[in-house]
């Protein structure tokens, strides 16, 4: 069986990084693997798409970010939901079960 | 005072803020090649799947650029300020009658125009006036693999050159 290879949108990645960054600050490398781990192969994902998206979200108020330490001792920049961005997710979440749900319904009806 | 005045002209300093991202990019393929490392892949093998799960390097590096610079509120005030200066340039200069006041509209247009060009060019990527055929992107595994350095190397030729 081939693999299926999902073009994913901007607002979708923006998504999964809203949720992913729910939990905990995380640096780019980390979201990156929680959201691997995540979706699995369902999705095809390159990592370095994160960045601009990061970068993004930190201009429209949706994250923070600030300078840490990684894991290896190395310099690392962690990003951080906000209030704005919690809104935003929540926001999010509902239209994409909205949109979803409408979807499905669509593609049950003969 | 020179700190403060050195910290605000940081957020128009492109170099800076590609600086940041070299070093996130960095840390990132660090942290992806010793994973890739962690399931026996060869330093070689891991190095170029890193580089090939990351992406094009180069493009996300001016990507992460160009939005960091854009919309910063600073360069939103100056942008704006510089509009205030062309707009009563051309004021003095169509309802100036003396020589002096006409004089101040022309000066003020000109710098006006001047630093809007400045900020348009300092905004551009250099990489962007390189045309397609200058790049001839080598193939692992049958698939191109886009990322170029600063010396227009290729992540295969950074592979092999690089000691």
């Amino acid at each position: 069986m081939a693999n299926a290879r999902t073009d994913l949108m901007q607002g979708t990645l923006e998504l999964l990084i809203l949720k992913t960054l729910a939990g905990e600050p995380m640096h780019g490398y980390g979201i990156a693997q929680r959201i691997h781990d995540a979706v699995d192969d369902l999705l095809k994902i390159e990592d370095g798409s994160l960045y601009p998206a990061l970068y993004r979200m930190e201009e429209r108020g949706w994250i923070t970010s600030a300078w840490g330490v990684s894991e290896n001792n190395r310099r690392a920049k962690f990003y951080k939901l906000s209030r704005a961005g919690r809104k935003q997710l929540d926001g999010e979440r509902a239209n994409w079960e909205r949109v979803s749900q409408a979807i499905t319904r669509i593609l049950q009806t003969a | 005072m020179k700190a403060v005045i050195r910290s605000w002209f940081r957020h128009f300093d492109r170099r800076e803020t590609e600086r940041e991202i070299e070093e996130q990019v960095c840390l990132h393929l660090e942290l992806l090649t010793q994973a890739l490392l962690q399931q026996n892949m060869s330093a070689k093998d891991a190095k170029a799947a890193a580089l090939k799960q990351f992406g094009d390097v180069e493009q996300i590096k001016a990507q992460c650029v160009t939005i960091s610079n854009r919309n910063h509120p600073a360069l939103r005030a100056l942008k704006a300020f510089l509009i205030l200066v062309f707009v009563v340039g051309v004021l003095f200069r169509v309802l100036g009658t003396e020589l002096h006041v006409t004089r101040v509209g022309d000066i003020s247009i000109i710098v006006a125009v001047l630093g809007r060009l400045f900020l348009y060019v300092r905004s551009m990527n250099p990489s962007s006036f390189l045309s397609n055929p200058d790049r001839t992107p080598l193939r692992l595994n049958d698939e191109p693999i886009r990322a170029y350095d600063q010396r227009m190397r290729t992540p295969v030729e950074r592979l092999i050159f690089d000691k």
